[in-house]
């Protein structure tokens, strides 16, 4: 199981205010290390191609950069890394259907599905949901995100955000079923 | 049966995380329809993570992000040590250009008149009059020197 709250070194900061890259290169290998795997792998559920997760993960470090974001703390910094992302996620799943504001549904692409379908039933099951679904769902309980930062990554109301991931709870727990996993086989 | 949210939520996500189950929580999980659905999806999200983080992949290699992080963050700060350089430009530009509108009616008198009674046979003898008004120069030059601005204005706004 991987941990739940990653434990991130403090970046080291410049006095020079106002520039972009305020960490050195040391401190921000060190923040990669720690959070590149967990982020390339809820990239990966939610868009399911290990080429485009890689291209969107160096994009949200590279945006993280420019941005100068420092960040209060360690948790601040991996949900501020987490929001890129799924800024990112979002403007790919638009930008593959441009008549359409709202992410889409299902993720239908040629290629699509044979991406998905990693190895496990539950990358079956999630290819089954929609991105915004996939993207609760991972946030929520693999990485511990709270309603209210869900609602921020995800551009939400946070109010609404517990009925849907209610819902969006339902129906993995139907397509997980379906491939013959019951709630007693994962008990412990 | 069907699932309706349960209090219990919070508490059977952190001991489906954590493995720790409480008698009690255990015994609502297996009579409560939404916490074992909770439970089955906790689980099985945990599992996925783990086998998609420990896949074999190599992560992207960090040092060209760094590097494109840096060129950006240097390139902002050349705009910002140009754009002083930049502003007097677009300045000298605009001064030059109301300077001329200013005196186009008279400028063209003066230069026709200066082409009329230039005497191209005799240039020595007639230049001092040719070349004669002061501010015939002041103006041409400030032509001359506001079209090189803008030349230079343009080439540093493409580069």
């Amino acid at each position: 199981m991987i941990p739940m709250a990653l434990t991130l070194p403090r970046t080291l900061t410049t006095d020079l205010a106002g520039r972009a890259v305020t960490m050195d290169e040391a401190a921000f290998r060190h923040l990669y290390d720690r959070t590149a795997r967990p982020l390339r792998a809820y990239l990966m559920r939610s868009c399911g191609d290990l080429a485009l997760a890689d291209d969107l993960l160096q994009e949200a470090y590279l945006r993280m950069l420019r941005s100068g974001f420092e960040g209060e703390d360690d948790d601040h910094r991996k949900n501020y890394l987490y929001r890129i992302a799924t800024n990112l996620l979002r403007d790919h799943f638009r930008r593959k259907r441009p008549e359409s504001d709202e992410v889409p549904e299902r993720d239908e692409s040629p290629g699509h599905d044979e991406a998905v379908h990693l190895r496990s039933d539950v990358g079956g099951a999630m290819a089954e949901l929609a991105p915004r679904d996939r993207q609760m769902l991972w946030l929520a309980y693999v990485e511990g995100a709270s309603h209210q930062e869900i609602a921020k990554a995800l551009g939400l109301r946070s109010a609404s955000i517990r009925s849907m991931l209610f819902r969006a709870r339902q129906r993995l727990a139907k397509q997980l079923q379906a491939r013959g996993l019951r709630p007693e086989l994962e008990v412990s | 049966m069907t699932a309706k949210p349960c209090s219990h939520e919070e508490a059977v996500t952190a001991a489906a995380r954590s493995g720790d189950w409480s008698p009690e929580l255990k015994a609502h999980r297996d009579g409560c329809l939404t916490c074992a659905e909770l439970t089955l999806v906790v689980a099985a999200l945990a599992a996925d993570a783990e086998e998609l983080v420990a896949i074999h992949a190599p992560l992207p290699d960090p040092a060209p992000i760094w590097l494109r992080a840096q060129l950006a963050s240097r390139e902002r700060d050349y705009r910002r040590a140009t754009s002083a350089i930049v502003w007097v430009q677009r300045a000298a530009v605009a001064v030059t250009l109301a300077v001329g509108l200013a005196f186009v009616p008279g400028l063209w008198n003066l230069v026709k008149g200066a082409f009329t009674s230039l005497d191209l046979s005799s240039p020595v003898a007639d230049l001092p009059r040719a070349a004669g008004s002061p501010l015939l120069v002041i103006v041409v030059s400030m032509l001359v020197l506001g079209g090189l601005a803008l030349w230079e204005l343009t080439a540093a706004q493409e580069n």
